[in-house]
């Protein structure tokens, strides 16, 4: 780095000096032609960079996990293209900027801009990102990536026929297309016009079910989101408003899978309970429309105010699918209807009142109203339950107040205080006659009130040593649930509104003891005590959370520096169930844990004035654990869960050369390993997961456990003005 | 008839924005601050003159740019006397934006001065505004590229305070940060003061920007679904496929653990089965039926249709 800084400093030096003294007009032939060597050279170092990198790279083999989304999942070479190209005009202000990352890869991305900056600008970006599913599928499933699908039979001695279907290999994935347009128009002083637009289409097929049974089924994705922004946003001195219009669709192709096994037999006229072939709803189209506002004001140097005010409408009313062998319940509306409304209001107030004092205060209303009308959807025989939507709407209003008080020795003291209220809706009851009155599957709660109080103690503005400790401490409360009708053991005990108490400790140490060398010390544990009660007895119990980090940096010289730094992560939960209550009562008590431990080493180099080099070393282990004690028996046919242990070792080096003063040749090479004995798609035997029982479907599911694949790489970079 | 709610809106924005259009005119440069200017100050300071004349700040064709404005002052302030005692780290009153003596209100009225607008409005409630973070402590004026403005390097820097999220994008279920195919600002607007620091003001609204399907609302909702994904799901990473915080059935047990099948124990079966009591920890787990678990369309008369499973 001194070389490269040292050299410019000397060509912008002597341009200065030279033309300064004598000026371009004194100068003769030969100066003059120094003169304009060293102008150019200047020029260029004051102008943006531009540069094409072309190459090849080859991975030794199939990398399924690691290669979900970098589009090179199998082992093959792969070229390596990549650009910027860069072109401005100082005095115009007009900047042309193409920029392509991964065009040798299915996950290419293209961004073209023009800017007169200042003024006005057009952006076009392109980009994909592939998912590919790292499982692989031996399936007969006919169909996939389609609305109607067929899963393999068995052979049938009587009649004899075989509707066993082909088996191949098949892998998944979906692949998403964006395209985004965007416009900046500088309107007037202070007064700029955004405009952006973006459409994004996804297809492919992702792994999905039967529902009716526990058989191989996909879903088909082939859908278009697209989303609309114009802001008008204004920058005055003391006042700053941001405004406009926010607006989102999103369409599927399918709206309904039709599931068939073949089996020979006859799919099911229209009737109100159809059994084959098995039609499966997909997500439906739907929109949402916003109206926005934010707005700051500086009512003195030390004191400003924020607003923020949004309304949202979102809706959801396309026909509702039916599949030729339902009967609809008769009156049942055709489509939801479905409304949500969404209202946010927030202002806000940070001051500083005393010299050593700061403030600041918010409050927030956030209220999601769900306006879908309620109608039965299904049942209606007498005596039955229907089933109803159930629209969900909930009200949450939150204040906070934070002090910052800065004590001696470069110390600061803060305190804060958060209050959130939540009214919540209770959905109205069935008042149908039989199994279904006066119940709920779900107990609800209308109020849920939790206050949030944190206390910190941070040192900064310390050449040497800075760092922070904070603790937090929540408690979250609701009156009773709602559950008439049902005994406790029947319903449900959601988390998400149950009492909770939270800890928190959070502590930081940046210590530099000389120029060249730094440690961060970091601290994270948390604590969440749900509890048990009468009205809920079971669910998660409680959990918590620890991480502890050391980062270590060191500078040799003005040429080598090192880095390197180590987490450890753990966390719990514990959860209570009931199995059985009859003949006897059977209780589960299951106390999860993941401890992960994570390692890295960077080292970045300049051995000479042409030569970088670089390496780093990255290592992740984690195991899973999943120890229950069951008062009973385990579930016949179970056997209890092995520890699940995941590692992953990554090593990558990297020589870069500067053949001249516009050419580098950059050398990559990877050693990637990853290891995992995740028995997700598997039996206690080991042997890969096999959907279905007695022939029916028979896909198998095969991961690959471990991967152990190297990488080398070579790109020629060539860099221009 | 939807187009026609809405087209009084729109109609009334596109002559709003005509009409602004049609007076519009280049910004005015702010005013001008006193100092020395690029060419005393590369003297010293050579590969940041030169680094801030090549970029956007450097531009003088854009009439709002420190270029216009006092160039090196504009930022660092009046620096004569800076070069009159012959420079040195805060010599002279020269204001050091980056650096680690001065509290980070000083160093950030700098570039609020110029970037308060838009996307900063609210920067003083945020988060990272009460941590004492400067625009400095992430962003680099004087380097070629700033690493947090780029795909590619931008979790790095975010990384050097946010260790818990380095290790969670570690783990083999991740959002493809690592992969540089999104970005932490993807879903954060880290100048702002939404909850989490979220682009959108709702963890819904800002997973509905790329998953749009799971908006809804469905004829049966899952409520938790409609009410916040982060329940089930840890964006960052965990190591349970599709980002989920535990895997089945230990997380639906989390809620479902009463006296019904879904509190049965967990465990794997021998071989091949159908036996809806072996299936709840294999594959996907509760999922291999309750496939439709973010919300369901069916209206097929079955109690399963109301349980995600058609």
């Amino acid at each position: 780095m001194r070389n490269k800084f040292a050299r410019q400093f000397r060509m912008t030096a002597l341009a200065a000096a030279l033309a300064s003294c004598y000026g371009m007009a004194l100068a003769n032939d030969e100066e003059k032609a120094d003169l304009a060597a060293v102008a150019a050279e200047v020029s260029q170092l004051t102008t943006p960079e531009s540069s094409i990198s072309v190459g090849i790279g080859n991975w030794s083999g199939n990398r399924p996990q690691q290669g979900i989304y970098d589009g090179m999942r199998e082992g093959k070479a792969y070229g390596l293209l990549d650009m910027t190209l860069v072109k401005r005009n100082n005095e115009s202000g007009t900047l042309f900027t193409v920029e392509g990352r991964n065009l040798g890869l299915d996950t290419h991305e293209l961004n073209a801009e023009w800017l007169r900056q200042g003024d006005i600008g057009i952006s076009l970006d392109y980009s994909r990102i592939q998912r590919d599913n790292p499982l692989t599928f031996t399936t007969g499933l006919q169909g996939i990536g389609t609305a109607t699908q067929v899963i393999s039979g068995v052979y049938s001695a009587v009649p004899a026929s075989n509707y066993e279907l082909p088996k191949r290999e098949v892998s998944l994935g979906t692949t998403r297309d964006l395209t985004q347009l965007g416009l900046f128009k500088n309107l007037m002083p202070n007064l700029d016009l955004k405009i952006s637009f973006k459409n994004e289409k996804k297809d492919g097929a992702r792994q999905w079910g039967l529902g009716s049974a526990a058989l191989f089924l996909t879903e088909p994705i082939d859908s278009t989101t697209r989303q609309l922004e114009a802001l008008l946003n204004y920058a005055g001195k003391r006042l700053q408003m941001s405004g406009g219009y926010y607006g989102s669709w999103y369409d599927n192709a399918n709206t309904l899978v039709l599931g068939r096994i073949n089996d020979g037999l006859a799919d099911s006229a229209p009737s109100t309970n159809p059994a084959k072939p098995t039609p499966l709803s997909l997500p439906l189209g739907n929109q949402a429309h916003q109206l926005l506002l934010n707005a700051g004001y500086a009512f003195t140097s030390t004191t400003r105010g924020t607003a923020k005010l949004s309304y949202g409408k979102a809706t959801q009313d396309e026909t509702l699918p039916v599949a030729f062998n339902v009967l609809p319940l008769a009156g049942s509306p055709t489509n939801l209807d479905g409304r949500i409304d969404t209202t946010l209001a927030e202002v806000g107030l940070s001051s500083r009142p005393l010299p050593k004092l700061s403030l600041v205060a918010n409050l927030r209303y956030h209220d999601v109203q769900d306006k879908t009308p309620v109608a039965a959807y299904i049942g209606g025989a007498p005596g039955t339950t229907f089933v109803y939507n159930t629209p969900h709407s909930y009200t949450k209003k939150s204040g906070k107040l934070e002090a910052n008080y800065r004590l001696p020795q470069q110390f600061n003291l803060i305190g804060g205080i958060e209050i959130n209220n939540q009214d919540r809706s209770v959905p109205t009851r069935s008042t149908v006659s039989g199994a279904g009155v006066n119940t709920f599957s779900v107990p609800f709660r209308a109020k849920l009130d939790e206050t949030t109080y944190r206390l910190q103690l941070r040192r900064s503005l310390s050449d040497t040593l800075n760092g922070s400790l904070a603790y937090l401490y929540s408690d979250r409360r609701g009156p009773g649930y709602d559950s008439t009708g049902n005994t406790i053991r029947d319903s449900i005990n959601p988390t998400h509104i149950a009492d909770r108490q939270r800890d928190k400790w959070r502590a930081m140490l940046d210590w530099s003891p000389t120029e060249q060398l730094s440690f961060q010390f970091a601290l994270d544990q948390a604590q969440d005590k749900y509890g048990t009660s009468a009205a809920r007895p079971y669910g998660l119990i409680d959990g918590s959370a620890h991480i502890y980090t050391l980062d270590v940096n060191y500078t040799m010289g003005d040429n080598w520096q090192i880095s390197g730094w180590y987490t450890r992560d753990d966390t719990k939960a514990r959860e209570f169930g009931v199995l059985t209550t009859t003949p006897t009562t059977t209780t589960k008590d299951s106390q999860l844990r993941e401890v992960g431990d994570s390692f890295g080493f960077g080292l970045r180099g300049r051995p000479s004035a042409k030569l970088q080099v670089g390496a780093n070393l990255e290592w992740v282990k984690s195991v899973s654990q999943y120890p229950q004690t069951l008062t009973g028996p385990i579930t016949a046919g179970l056997t209890p869960l092995a520890d699940i242990t995941n590692k992953l070792t990554r090593l990558k080096l990297f020589g870069d050369y500067a053949v001249d003063k516009n050419s580098n040749v950059r050398i990559e090479a990877t050693h990637e390993r990853w290891q995992t004995d995740d028995w997700t798609w598997s039996f206690s035997t080991g042997a890969p997961f096999i959907f279905g029982d007695a022939g029916t479907d028979g896909t198998v599911v095969t991961a690959k456990p471990i991967q152990s694949v190297n990488f080398i790489g070579a790109r020629y970079i060539y860099k221009f003005h | 008839m939807k187009g026609k709610r809405y087209g009084g809106l729109f109609s009334m924005l596109s002559a709003f924005i005509l009409a602004t259009g049609l007076m519009a005119g280049p910004g005015t440069p702010p005013a001008r601050a006193a100092g020395p200017g690029p060419e005393t100050c590369k003297n010293c300071h050579a590969s940041q003159v030169e680094s801030y004349a090549a970029s956007k700040h450097g531009t003088k064709g854009d009439a709002r740019s420190p270029a216009n404005a006092g160039a090196c002052s504009t930022c660092h302030g009046d620096g004569s006397a800076h070069v009159m005692a012959g420079g040195g780290k805060g010599v002279g009153g020269i204001i050091n934006p980056a650096s680690k003596f001065l509290p980070s209100v000083a160093k950030n009225s700098a570039c609020l001065t110029c970037h308060q607008g838009g996307k900063r409005i609210h920067w003083a409630g945020s988060m990272h505004a009460a941590s004492d973070l400067s625009c400095a402590s992430c962003h680099s004026m004087h380097k070629g590229k700033d690493k947090v403005l780029a795909k590619a390097t931008q979790a790095e820097v975010c990384y050097t305070c946010h260790k818990e999220q380095r290790t969670q994008f570690n783990k083999p279920s991740h959002h493809p940060v690592p992969e540089g195919k999104m970005t932490c600002s993807s879903c954060h607007n880290v100048h702002g003061d939404n909850p989490k620091k979220l682009v959108k003001s709702s963890t819904n609204d800002t997973c509905y920007t790329c998953h749009m399907e799971k908006r809804g609302p469905f004829v049966h909702n899952h409520q938790p679904v409609a009410e916040d994904c982060g329940i089930c799901h840890n964006p960052h990473g965990t190591t349970v496929p599709n980002l989920l915080k535990s895997r089945a059935p230990f997380l639906c047990q989390e809620c479902h653990s009463s006296v019904t099948h879904s509190s049965e124990s967990a465990g794997l079966p021998a071989g091949g089965t159908i036996s809806r009591a072996q299936l709840g920890t294999v594959g996907r787990g509760c999922l291999n039926c309750h496939t439709n678990i973010h919300g369901g369309n069916s209206t097929v008369n079955s109690a399963t249709s109301g349980r995600f499973r058609r």
